[in-house]
């Protein structure tokens, strides 16, 4: 809240946009908290099963190749730093579409893995280890889609007019989109690597 | 915090804006009033048949049985007596209390009480309402899938809820409703916690809101952290009927199978036990203040209630092993769930103490709201000492899953939430809808709800510590049962006596909005900044945002003239 | 049904029903026959005492300040905020003296009971009776280890809904399930511990009186639940021998290893 307060004080606004800029922020790191205990939910899931299996992945199952998930994970890291870079100056919508761009390739990735591990003869109902990887990167997926639809509504209306709301609406949709990566993160070193 | 004012927009004029689609806080808690109302009665109405297969066994349920149930001459057939506790339990959880104490009072009382305009996310507000309704619709809608609706008890335990133990679609329904109604409590949270942080009128420090405000807002933030876990088990059950994974699918016995039913149960109780306080916290703000309302005395260590519900807030989220004893976790592990449950007590006999304190010479007014607070402190006591018996493991053993269990978080859940319900309904009618509630018909309510009450859940701890299982259709199919039958009927007597009683409320509350005498700007004599305003509470509350310069419980001031109380708005005399 | 069918029907069934009981012994719990039973009825008696203690002072407070403070007898409220020194121990002592007097006091009889009895396993070395329990949608299955003392063979007594047990000897349980969660719950003996699929849970009792009881499904475990009864006959060990050599005899269990019907049992899990 401070970061936002000195923020604010640089960019000369008015007392009562201010209260409005510390409002959505609250709003939105509230929000983010909510959102956080639905994912941290799933890894304490996945730590159950992970700490109490004696051989982990169970069921004489194989890892998936880390290659798709990894680029999955460059396409978010980069599409983060993009939006950062639009953030700086929200007049230049380049940053967002290139967001937009990694976050389509992002959800590409996630198909084909799916893709893959299917072809694979990897079911959801093949264990719980291919339980796990389905069912969290279609949640993942699920939210990365409402933040696409929140980004192409950033490109196509919201940002008509440059005032403060708009600059509101960009912060709060850019920290879900961070929030998003953080969480990909989490899951791509829990779930693929360890 | 940075407060600022907010704007004041026209008042809708179609109909449509006003009632329907409204953005205005006072009318959604109205919405949410009437949505949980029918929802008490509904699940009131489920309750009476489950009261009436346990006492009277085999017989039809009197009136609608025929219509109800035609295949089995009017008598609740097996199925559908699962299927009836397992909605009673969801739909009084979730669609009646959360409604009614959350919804209502949540969204009436927080912007009123702490002088702000609206919400501060009024759009967020009235999604909030309508995802809401959307989830009962779907809920209901599982009624009439050709296998009927969920019937794996309102905590719907794997497997059993999965589709090994239920396989039609009403159970999947249920978890559809259960996360969207989820999804829309968490924006209510988010809109409660934002709008106090922020919207508290100059001058209110945490400290001078109304111990009301602070119950929902600690229920907020409970509310906000736990029902997103609900909803992590909720959608992964959804997963594993739907798509076939298997989270909670154990392999055959004794195999070690992929899944793990236990899984739910503690990500379950992780929610649940939060839940229990996020239904009672803002019955215990509305009846702290309620007592010291109309005992014309500030509330006794108002600071230390405030924190000891901070505290019990802070102690619900690490103690939620205490339902799963029987599941035999780590003999560690249950003693340190025990423990912590047993510290709760100290919170809470802190704040028993300044409820008494509260009444400890003051000039008690036994209005119709105060009688309600009363019965609370009566009711809770009860339900919270009875908790011992659940909290310690070895009593546990015999009483869990047995209607014991079923009396005690009735008295907690249900009385306490019910009657601090009841108390805020008669104390902010006049503010909301501007109209007094007959003060006679309220007495009655009361006495015959109290007395019911006790009947039926101090009846079923008695037959819970005879042995009286839980969820049993017919609890005389077992021998050492049936010398319970004179007591199940008269549980069942009391619950019918106590059901008749609500149609004093419903005719009394339906009446009063039309034809009740007019309410006057402060009919309570109370000095809250809702009662600032006039009644019914106007357009955008308050004209002038009211600076705040004393607490909210300033009764007796030797210092004040000609009236015992002043407003939160004057300098303490 | 009318009012008078109804008012009938209360009187007629409460005759039949048990034999003119005071309500004093309805109110009472199922006949205690273990030997640890005792454990829980003394700290719930404990505990009501304390709870009536505490329950007395609450209603004291409430019944007499509504009545002492009434506005009628006393108009002026006092001006105190309980904020003062004063107030604040005694509101603390309060909290202290339910922290000591109640909560350390049945913590600890609680934990120690649960410690040293019932989660206190007997030694396997020891003469104990093992039974493993198989919990299925709407029955019990039991399964004794016959003549060889080990589980899952050809000799197994494996009997449905009809457990027998002797008293005198310690009996342990292994608990599992089927298809759904249910809980082996023998109200005379105050426990119950939950069958779940995909684990064994154990509990161990021992028995003081012979007799037949109830077996009762405590978790709900679908539209039956309340049909899955079990008898409990407790035996003599003499008759309990005699009743297992008979059993031994008579049935011969048929090892068909693809049916898992019939083939649940399991190699008993050794106590740590």
């Amino acid at each position: 809240m401070a970061e936002a307060m000195t923020n604010l004080a640089t960019k000369n606004l008015s007392e009562s946009d201010q209260g409005k800029e510390i409002v959505s922020s609250i709003g939105m790191i509230v929000a983010l908290i909510s959102f956080g205990m639905l994912f941290a939910t799933l890894m304490m899931g996945f730590a159950m099963f992970r700490f109490t299996a004696p051989v982990w992945p169970p069921d004489g199952m194989v890892k998936p190749s880390l290659f798709l998930p990894s680029l999955s994970t460059l396409c978010i890291f980069l599409s983060s730093l993009s939006y950062i870079w639009f953030e700086k100056n929200i007049a230049n919508k380049k940053g967002l579409i290139l967001t937009i761009v990694l976050g389509l390739g992002f959800m590409f990735m996630q198909s084909l893995l799916w893709h893959q591990l299917r072809s694979q003869g990897i079911f959801t109902s093949s264990g719980i280890f291919p339980s796990i990887i389905y069912a969290f990167t279609w949640i993942h997926a699920i939210h990365i889609m409402a933040a696409l639809g929140l980004l192409f509504w950033l490109l196509f209306f919201a940002l008509n007019k440059i005032n403060t709301k708009a600059l509101l609406l960009a912060s709060s949709v850019g920290k879900f989109w961070h929030f998003l990566g953080i969480v990909w993160f989490i899951m791509f070193l829990t779930i693929f690597v360890l | 915090m940075a407060f600022f004012e907010q704007h004041i927009h026209d008042a809708p004029t179609t109909f449509l804006s006003k009632y329907v689609f409204s953005f205005d806080h006072k009318v959604i808690a109205k919405q949410f009033l009437w949505y949980g109302i029918a929802f008490l009665g509904l699940g009131g109405m489920m309750a009476m048949m489950i009261r009436w297969t346990l006492a009277f066994p085999g017989e039809p349920f009197p009136i609608v049985g025929h219509f109800l149930f035609p295949n089995t001459n009017g008598v609740v057939p097996p199925d559908t007596y699962a299927m009836l506790f397992t909605l009673h339990g969801t739909i009084m959880i979730f669609y009646a209390i959360t409604p009614i104490l959350i919804g209502a009072f949540g969204n009436f009382c927080i912007p009123l009480m702490i002088g702000a305009r609206d919400m501060v996310f009024p759009t967020l507000n009235m999604l909030s309402f309508w995802l809401a309704v959307l989830s009962a619709v779907i809920l209901l809608a599982s009624l009439f899938t050709p296998l009927g609706a969920a019937a794996g008890g309102w905590v719907s335990y794997p497997t059993l809820s999965t589709l090994i133990g239920s396989p039609g679609v009403g159970q999947t329904l249920w978890c559809l409703a259960i996360f969207v109604l989820g999804a829309s409590s968490t924006m209510g949270a988010i809109n409660y916690i934002a709008t106090i942080i922020t919207l508290r009128a100059p001058g209110m420090g945490y400290f001078d809101m109304p111990l009301t405000v602070w119950g929902l807002w600690l229920t907020a933030i409970l509310n906000a952290l736990f029902l997103p876990v609900l909803g992590a088990g909720v959608l992964l059950l959804m997963f594993d009927r739907v798509f076939g994974t298997t989270f909670f699918l154990a392999g055959a016995a004794a195999t070690t199978g992929s899944g793990d039913p236990v899984l739910f149960q503690h990500v379950f109780w992780i929610f649940g036990h939060p839940e229990v306080y996020i239904l009672i916290l803002p019955a215990w703000g509305i009846v702290s203040d309620l007592l010291s309302f109309f005992s014309r005395k500030p509330a006794f260590g108002a600071k230390a209630t405030a924190l000891s519900m901070t505290s019990i807030t802070v102690l619900s989220t690490v103690v939620y092993g205490h339902h799963m004893y029987t599941t035999q976790m780590s003999p560690l592990l249950t003693q340190s769930f025990m423990m912590l449950t047993m510290v709760i007590s100290i919170p809470s006999a802190i704040f028993f103490a300044n409820w008494l304190g509260t009444l400890w010479k003051g000039s008690i007014r036994l209005a119709t709201p105060m009688l309600f607070a009363l019965g609370v402190v009566f009711v809770f006591g009860l339900g919270g000492l009875t908790g011992l018996y659940l909290a310690t493991v070895s009593t546990d053993l015999y009483l869990h899953d047995t209607y014991f269990v079923v009396g005690h978080f009735h008295y907690t859940m249900a009385a306490s939430v019910l009657l601090g319900g009841f108390a805020g309904t008669y104390f902010w009618f006049p503010k909301m809808f501007g109209r007094m509630l007959n003060e006679r018909l309220g007495k009655i309510h009361f006495w015959i709800s109290m007395i019911g009450l006790n009947g039926v859940f101090m009846g079923m701890m008695v037959v819970g510590y005879a042995g009286m299982h839980r969820r049993i259709y017919n609890p005389f199919v077992y021998e050492f049962l049936h010398k319970l039958i004179p007591l199940n009927m008269f549980i069942t007597y009391s619950a019918i006596f106590m059901g008749f009683g609500q149609l004093f409320f419903v005719y009394n509350f339906v009446y009063s909005i039309w034809n009740g005498p007019k309410a006057t700007q402060n009919p309570w004599e109370v000095g809250t900044l809702e009662w600032t305003i006039p009644s019914p509470a106007p357009h955008y509350n308050f004209d002038v945002i009211p600076v705040v310069k004393c607490g909210p419980h300033e009764f007796a001031n030797p210092n004040l003239k000609g009236r015992d109380f002043q407003y939160q708005t004057e300098e303490l005399a | 049904m009318n009012l008078y069918s109804l008012y009938m029907k209360f009187f007629v069934i409460s005759a039949n029903a048990s034999e003119n009981m005071s309500l004093w012994e309805r109110m009472k719990p199922p006949v205690d026959i273990s030997t640890n039973g005792h454990l829980i009825d003394s700290l719930f008696h404990l505990t009501t005492m304390l709870l009536l203690f505490f329950m007395g002072l609450v209603l004291l407070g409430l019944f007499g300040f509504s009545y002492l403070y009434h506005n009628k007898r006393h108009p002026i409220a006092h001006y105190v905020h309980g904020t003062s020194k004063k107030h604040i121990a005694i509101v603390a002592a309060i909290g202290a003296m339910v922290f000591i007097m109640v909560d350390m006091k049945i913590t600890g009889i609680s934990n120690r009971d649960y410690m040293e009895s019932f989660a206190k396993w007997p030694k396997e070395d020891k003469d104990v009776v093992r039974v493993q329990v198989l919990g299925q949608q709407w029955a019990w299955n039991f399964r004794y280890a016959g003549k060889d003392g080990i589980f899952n063979t050809e000799d197994d007594i494996v009997t449905l809904n009809d457990l027998r047990l002797p008293i005198g000897k310690k009996i342990v349980f292994q608990v599992t399930a089927k298809d759904v969660i249910h809980s082996f719950s023998l109200p005379n003996a105050r426990i119950k511990v939950d069958a779940m699929p995909g684990r064994i849970s154990k509990m161990w009792t021992e028995l003081t009186t012979t007799g037949v009881y109830d077996i009762v499904c405590a978790q709900i475990c679908g539209t039956f639940h309340y049909r899955m009864q079990a008898k409990l006959t407790v035996y003599t060990p003499e008759e309990f021998e005699k009743w297992q050599n008979e059993m031994s005899e008579r049935t011969k269990y048929v090892m068909e290893k693809d049916n898992a019907d019939l083939y649940w049992g399991w190699k008993w899990v050794a106590n740590n």
